[in-house]
């Protein structure tokens, strides 16, 4: 079943443009990896996805409808998104701000139920966040924000998260979590487009991969057919090297500016 | 302490708030004689002076205070900023300018609009704060604090300019909106201050929730649900009404509306469907407490209200900013 689908998607700020003619389809259960270098779209691509940013041009459709004829809340009860940046500036908790991923199912004044405390448990303890459950957020790490938000965006169960850079700011343990989420997530039915900067852990994550530059599609498809010296060396500028990995496909090595 | 102790003691504050309010109000009718009358057994002189002078004071007090708490509350989310406060943006010093204008300018019979002028003063001065302040990553509290100089330094211009030319006859009312006081309470007041304190209540109750969501940016709530333009402009609306509501019964009181949502935050954390009624209720009986303060701390002199919140609300202030990101 297609979740979300974008044709000739393009979108922007103040009359620039970030992102133009984009199309994807994001199957049920799948793994959409978004890569490219700084500038070249992804989080506004997210963001239009998510239906935060209003296109400037083509659509966006969730379940075969268009986004703008759902309401607001129904989107957010169906696609998870982690922002790139949050502000911290009020002492929330992080059991508060997990809390919060239940709004799109509560409406202005339902208290969460037995179920949506559950949900809420499982998000903590699959982050590993129970021990700071009481904590403000703003004392975190970078890191452990990030699996806050991570968490918050779980705590919806959504059919489809949008994860902007989620591994940015995780020590190499808490990557390879994020790994297992991910693929958890993919078993359960739950689809998952996440902007990576790390080529490699990308590949080995994503059914499908999208590489952006300057805001337009520059190549599309499984990641096996992506692995390509002369590709990544023409979209970021740098010098590639394939080489073998064993067990595993080929990682992509950047070895200096081309 | 559980959340039912804090509560109590919050009720039991407020119940105190009005009791002393009544009691204490003054050195002409003593506690005794006060609570006699509120037993029923009391001279008609000092009925009237716990009834039809304390009461309205006391209510007015009550009601300014809770409009004041709410609305920082209000402007804190929706600036997704812990400094913002309706005397320190100016909102509440563009209420008093528009009021004082209002107030110098309007034939007589048109006076009855002087709060109206309130709000939209405050409204005007929310706006343009508001716009002065966000960045593209939203609202840095150095822009904040900025912007709220720059609006007060404006509004109070207007203001001086009115007192200076503002016809004799009109004078002494224009220059008590400018200071912070209860003194000139009545019934009439109250009854008229209700409206611009129960209908953005109302609106922010129904948006509880949604507040909650943008105190972490309007990104974050969009992607939880929350309409973000629609929401917006009615807290914003709900927030100019309380400021200039408050302003134009009661002039300009300082930090209530900045101390008493982070005070109830401690107490009961940051949900805020929990936290508004609690807010209010904080908000109505610190602004009773202090009214009383500065009613008979210099007895027989009375000082406007707003020294009292200003000198116990600046070094909240200074914490506050000192720990600010």
């Amino acid at each position: 079943m297609i979740l979300l689908e974008s044709r000739k998607l393009c979108g922007g700020y103040g009359g620039s443009v970030a992102v133009r003619d984009v199309d994807l389809v994001v199957e049920e259960g799948t793994c959409t990896v978004i890569l490219g270098p700084n500038g070249a779209g992804k989080s506004t691509l997210l963001r239009l996805l998510a239906g935060i940013l209003p296109p400037t041009g083509g659509e966006v459709t969730l379940l075969g409808r268009p986004l703008p004829s759902w309401r607001r809340r129904e989107v957010a009860r169906r696609i998870g998104y982690l922002p790139q940046f949050v502000d911290f500036s009020f002492p929330l908790t992080v059991e508060e701000v997990v809390e919060q991923g239940r709004a799109p199912h509560l409406g202005p004044w339902r208290p969460p139920d037995p179920h949506d405390r559950a949900a809420i448990r499982r998000a903590l303890e699959r982050m590993e966040l129970v021990p700071f459950a009481r904590r403000p957020v703003r004392t975190l790490s970078g890191g452990e924000r990030q699996r806050v938000l991570l968490a918050r965006a779980l705590a919806t169960e959504p059919l489809l998260l949008l994860l902007d850079e989620p591994a940015a700011a995780l020590d190499v343990r808490h990557q390879m979590e994020l790994v297992a989420v991910v693929q958890e997530l993919r078993r359960g039915g739950t689809s998952v487009v996440l902007v990576l900067h790390d080529w490699n852990l990308g590949l080995r994550l994503a059914d499908q991969v999208l590489l952006l530059q300057g805001g337009a599609v520059v190549a599309a498809g499984r990641p096996e057919a992506l692995l390509n010296e002369e590709l990544f060396r023409s979209v970021f500028g740098v010098a590639v090297r394939l080489l073998a990995a064993d067990p595993g496909p080929p990682h992509l090595v950047p070895v200096g500016v081309a | 302490m559980t959340t039912l102790g804090r509560d109590a003691a919050l009720v039991a504050g407020l119940l105190a708030s009005v009791l002393c309010g009544l009691a204490l109000g003054g050195p002409a009718v003593g506690p005794a004689d006060a609570l006699s009358a509120l037993a029923g057994h009391a001279t008609p002189e000092v009925r009237t002076i716990v009834f039809a002078l304390r009461l309205p004071r006391l209510l007015l007090a009550l009601g300014v205070g809770a409009a004041l708490a709410l609305a920082g509350a209000a402007l804190q989310t929706l600036l997704s900023n812990p400094l913002a406060d309706p005397f320190l943006l100016g909102v509440s010093g563009g209420g008093a300018a528009a009021a004082t204008l209002a107030y110098a300018l309007l034939p007589a019979a048109l006076l009855g609009a002087v709060p109206l002028a309130a709000v939209l003063g405050a409204a005007g001065t929310t706006a343009a704060v508001w716009w002065m302040a966000r960045g593209p990553l939203g609202s840095s509290s150095t822009r904040l604090i900025l912007a709220g100089i720059a609006a007060n330094a404006f509004t109070s211009a207007i203001i001086l300019a009115v007192v200076a030319t503002a016809p004799p006859v009109r004078l002494p009312g224009a220059l008590a909106i400018t200071m912070g006081s209860f003194a000139a309470a009545t019934p009439t007041a109250v009854v008229w201050l209700a409206p611009y304190l129960l209908v953005p209540t109302a609106v922010l109750a129904w948006h509880a929730r949604d507040l909650g969501l943008l105190a972490l940016g309007e990104e974050s709530a969009a992607a939880l649900g929350v309409e973000p333009g629609p929401v917006r402009q009615r807290i914003f609306l709900a927030a100019a009404a309380l400021s200039g509501g408050a302003v134009a019964f009661a002039g300009v009181i300082g930090f209530v509306g900045l101390a008493t949502p982070h005070l109830c935050r401690l107490v009961w954390g940051n949900d805020v469907r929990r936290l508004l009624p609690r807010v209010a209720a904080a908000g109505a009986a610190l602004t009773a407490l202090g009214d009383l303060v500065a009613r008979r701390a210099l007895s027989p002199v009375e000082l406007p209200v707003g020294v009292i919140t200003a000198l116990l609300g600046v070094p909240f202030f200074v914490a506050l900013l000192r720990r600010a990101p």
